[in-house]
């Protein structure tokens, strides 16, 4: 039986140009990764500094965290907690329902993508505009993001400019970048201008000073966080670094690691409201806790959600984002599935990797993602009773070398039968797009015996 | 029921502080500052970087130089638009055709603004970023809105790396709502991978280096 | 007394049953250099299957009798590079020691071409193959052993010699054609291959598609060659895929009977 992931990349790998221009866009990403990060003369020290700092903070998030809360406060935020996504989205909406928000702005936070926020707001009667062009363009078409910073990367121009047509009535036919963006552009100043309050993420959180970290490069949270007089900021308890001085450390990796960039293009450091505004931070916790008390996952706590492991990552690049049905895809969505629970099968992502290491090695934080895929492996194996039983057996004929030789001279036998298509053929799987090797017939192991030593 | 709400946060605080404080292992130490990397610095690095992502710089110019070649960006990035400069900016530049911010002033009083003429506090020669102070753009919206952004910086700010940069920030950088770091015109390549200037916020960012 | 002379050769199950040839061309490079080279029919699996599956139990047992049935030996070749690094790395995971005996061999156990360039100074072997060739680096050899520079590094990280492209250097004749993709995994990935086939063979057919300049494919795993060999006799396009140890062995007579 194959892995539902495989199946819903059937439909994706259906189309060979969407195919290619997905694997292209995505690698191009990573070649820009590649080339600003051989700019950089201490790329290395800065993955072990702020995998340092990371593991530190960690290590004492209790501390730091209140820490956070109290400078915070000081500087007039107020500081909310949510131990899960339903909590967050009660908070989030209590909050707007209180000021009487009708029409919310938003700019890109996977946090609120991992906890739905958007429907729980859209019912109880409040306009979500989501404002960095790629959220706009999935939300526009009802889909999710297929990538965590390029949402919308699986869509070619064309199929853009005809969402846009339908939905903005901007002319028929548009499919030039510039000038969709142009035209995407002036429909949501209107919105920003229109907008009651603005919802952001928040890439740091800085425990010494309190402030909250936001980084685009469209200036779409920026514009949010400066014109409507109410700034809901979601983070996850994660988020947190130490002090002013370890941000340079962290914002040197991101944006080189996300796009190529030497960095964003806005980094807003805010230490409280805008005078005359209401700051408010959501602290969502949300499975976060119970990673930080498991030492094999404690690591994928310092994701700062750059994407670079989906860029490098060839099952990601081919089976694209949606294969993953979750919030996050790729392989750190694949490491966070199991534990922020967003939605049923993520235990299964643990497989879909084929283990080629190629995201711990690009990760900025150093995290060990395919170590982690193993570790999910192994606490939550998948495999039936008769998978387990099959595997007992087999391991145990491993152990018995005359088993084992007779396995393999048994196996010969079956193999050329084996290679051929056939209903109920165990070797369907590999057979699919596949043939099986030749047989050589007899195995090292006999030739040896047969050549090297004197019958017993 | 606000009482019931404010106790549901506060018990969701001790909550998820309990379960933290019973995961932290309170084990591993701050490994310390970064070492700076060896980083060219100047004008000139600064200046090449900004080009590379999108910016345009201009000087390094002195004195009355600056208040011409601000006039000149003035009418070519304009047109007939409006010009607001920031107080501490236009205190460098000195009388011209831009208005005043204020801070008193809602943020959709920017809305229509051609040209915006901001102070940079810090330029950073590794990424083309220039750090703009709380307290030099009051009306923070102004730096969004605006069409066009042009930022003055003195050459003397430079610094090789964002390190520097961090350190080398007036000690009030964090007492004023925000600090932010600018690196280029606001860009997206949301559509296909296409680079396209002029996402939500300005189209264009101009850098005047500053000889004082 | 084993001496650095003798090898003990590990021949994973997989070149056991369906590469046998490659085995054969590691003893005859290795004796031809004037080792003596030991095979214990009675060797089984490393235990890599089962733990890729999560089946850390069945793993251990096999990793146990592995190190037990090559504990005599100072050397300990493999024309694998991805048992090697469970060998030499993953071993941990099952609780066997970073210390003593145990740790010893499993630093001392070498894939075939580390064991070449970093012992035995990239012996020519008087090898002859006059074709272009691509460069298949499997990923387990490439990034948990280090045979060759990754893509992903900064300019920081210490320098890597190529093992295969030193090697395939004492080659006459041979042309090394170059990747657009230096290091990408070619989708077979053990267990991923059979529970992904649509992702593992579209992965597989894209690296036979960058290598389509080449008349052969070469790599230090037969794992990863099989399954480009399987893409390739589905599609019927791409370069044959070889094993390192059968370039380096064409100079070579056939391996003596004893």
């Amino acid at each position: 039986m194959t892995a539902r992931l495989d199946q819903r990349a059937r439909e994706v790998l259906a189309d060979e140009d969407a195919v290619r221009r997905h694997d292209a866009s995505v690698f191009d990403l990573r070649q820009r990764r590649d080339a600003a990060v051989a700019e950089v003369p201490d790329w290395e020290a800065l993955r072990e500094r702020a995998s340092g700092i990371k593991r530190h903070l960690l290590d004492h998030l209790d501390r730091y965290l209140e820490r956070f809360e109290t400078q915070a406060r000081a500087a007039g935020v107020r500081v909310h907690w949510a131990t899960d996504a339903a909590s967050a989205n009660r908070i989030v909406s209590e909050l707007l329902a209180a000021r009487q928000v009708r029409q919310v702005i938003k700019s890109k936070s996977m946090l609120t993508e991992e906890c739905g926020l958007n429907p729980v707001l859209e019912a109880r009667g409040i306009e979500v505009v989501d404002t960095d062009l790629g959220e706009r363009i999935v939300q526009l078409a009802g889909e999710p993001p297929s990538h965590i910073i390029v949402p919308a990367i699986h869509r070619s121009r064309f199929e853009i400019g005809a969402l846009f047509h339908r939905t903005m009535g901007t002319p028929e036919g548009e499919s030039d970048p510039e000038r969709l963006t142009r035209l995407a552009r002036a429909d949501l100043r209107r919105k920003f201008t229109e907008a009651d309050a603005a919802i952001t993420g928040v890439n740091f959180a800085v425990a010494e000073t309190g402030s909250i970290v936001v980084v685009t490069n469209e200036g779409n949270a920026d514009l949010g966080m400066s014109l409507p007089n109410l700034h809901i900021a979601c983070m996850g308890l994660e988020k947190l670094i130490p002090a002013m001085s370890d941000l340079p450390v962290f914002l040197r990796l991101l944006a080189r690691s996300a796009t190529g960039q030497p960095i964003s293009v806005y980094t807003s450091v805010v230490t409280g409201p805008r005078p005359g505004a209401e700051l408010h931070v959501v602290i969502v916790d949300n499975g976060r806790s119970e990673l930080l008390a498991s030492d094999g996952h404690r690591g994928a706590l310092g994701c700062i959600r750059c994407g670079a492991c989906l860029n490098t990552c060839p099952v990601y690049r081919k089976a694209g984002g949606y294969a993953y049905d979750q919030p996050i895809p790729g392989p750190i969505g694949a490491v966070l599935a199991p534990s922020l629970r967003a939605k049923e099968g993520g235990a299964e992502l643990a497989q879909a990797s084929s283990l080629c290491g190629s995201c711990s090695a690009v990760c900025p934080m150093r995290i060990d993602l395919h170590g982690q895929l193993l570790a999910w492996r192994r606490e939550n194996r998948t495999a039936g009773a008769l998978e387990r039983v099959v595997t007992f057996v087999a391991a145990t004929a491993m152990t018995r070398p005359a088993l084992f030789g007779a396995a393999g001279r048994t196996a010969a036998n079956f193999w050329s039968l084996l290679g051929r298509r056939f209903a109920g053929n165990p070797a369907a799987s590999w057979l699919h797009g596949r043939e099986l090797p030749e047989h050589p017939g007899e195995s090292f192991r006999a030739q040896w015996l047969r050549r090297r030593e004197t019958p017993k | 029921m606000v009482a019931t709400k404010g106790n549901t946060e506060v018990s969701a605080r001790e909550e998820i502080l309990g379960r933290i404080r019973l995961a932290a292992l309170h084990k591993a130490r701050h490994p310390g500052q970064h070492p700076p990397p060896a980083l060219p610095g100047g004008w000139e690095t600064f200046a090449g970087r900004l080009e590379s992502v999108g910016g345009t710089p201009h000087g390094p110019v002195a004195g009355a130089e600056l208040r011409r070649m601000a006039f000149d960006l003035a009418s070519t990035r304009a047109g007939d638009g409006r010009i607001v400069a920031e107080p501490t900016a236009a205190d460098w530049l000195g009388p011209g055709p831009w208005q005043l911010a204020s801070d008193a002033a809602i943020p959709h009083a920017y809305e229509d603004v051609a040209v915006g003429f901001v102070r940079g506090r810090v330029a950073c020669a590794e990424n083309g970023a220039v750090a703009v102070a709380g307290s030099d753009a009051t009306s923070r919206a102004l730096l969004v809105l605006c069409q066009h952004l042009v930022l003055i910086v003195s050459v003397d700010s430079v610094v090789p790396d964002l390190h520097a940069g961090f350190a080398a920030l007036p000690a009030d950088a964090f007492g004023h709502h925000h600090l932010t770091w600018i690196s280029g015109p606001s860009k997206t390549a949301d559509i296909e991978q296409a680079l396209v200037y002029g996402a939500h916020g300005p189209l264009t960012l101009d850098v005047i280096g500053v000889e004082r | 007394m084993a001496t650095e002379r003798d090898i003990g050769l590990f021949i994973p199950c997989y070149v056991d049953q369906l590469a046998p040839e490659v085995g054969w061309a590691t003893v005859r490079i290795l004796e031809h250099l004037g080792h003596r080279v030991h095979y214990d029919p009675e060797q089984t699996c490393c235990g890599q299957p089962f733990l890729n599956t999560g089946a850390a139990g069945d793993a251990a047992r096999l990793a146990r009798g592995h190190l037990a049935r090559f504990a005599r030996f100072d050397a300990i070749v493999c024309p694998s590079g991805s048992c090697v690094a469970t060998v030499r790395h993953r071993f941990g995971e099952l609780g066997f020691g970073e210390q003593g005996d145990e740790a010893r061999q499993r630093a001392n156990t070498f894939e075939l071409g580390e064991y070449l360039v970093d012992r035995l100074g990239t012996p020519d072997l008087g090898a002859r193959f006059p074709h272009r060739v691509a460069l298949l680096q499997s990923c387990h050899g490439l990034r948990d052993l280090g045979l060759g520079p990754r893509s992903e590094t900064g300019p920081d990280a210490e320098p890597v010699r190529n093992v295969v492209e030193q090697l395939l250097g004492t080659v006459s004749g041979l042309e090394l054609v170059p990747s657009s993709r230096a290091d990408e995994c070619c989708g077979f990935g053990g267990s991923f291959a059979v529970k992904f086939p649509e992702v593992s063979t579209r992965m597989g057919r894209a690296r036979l598609e960058d290598f389509s300049a080449a008349e052969y494919v070469t790599g230090t795993d037969v794992s990863c060659l099989l399954h480009l060999a399987g893409v390739r006799a589905h599609t019927g396009t791409g370069p044959i895929p070889i094993h390192l140890a059968e370039i380096l062995a064409s100079g070579l007579g056939e391996a003596k009977a004893s």
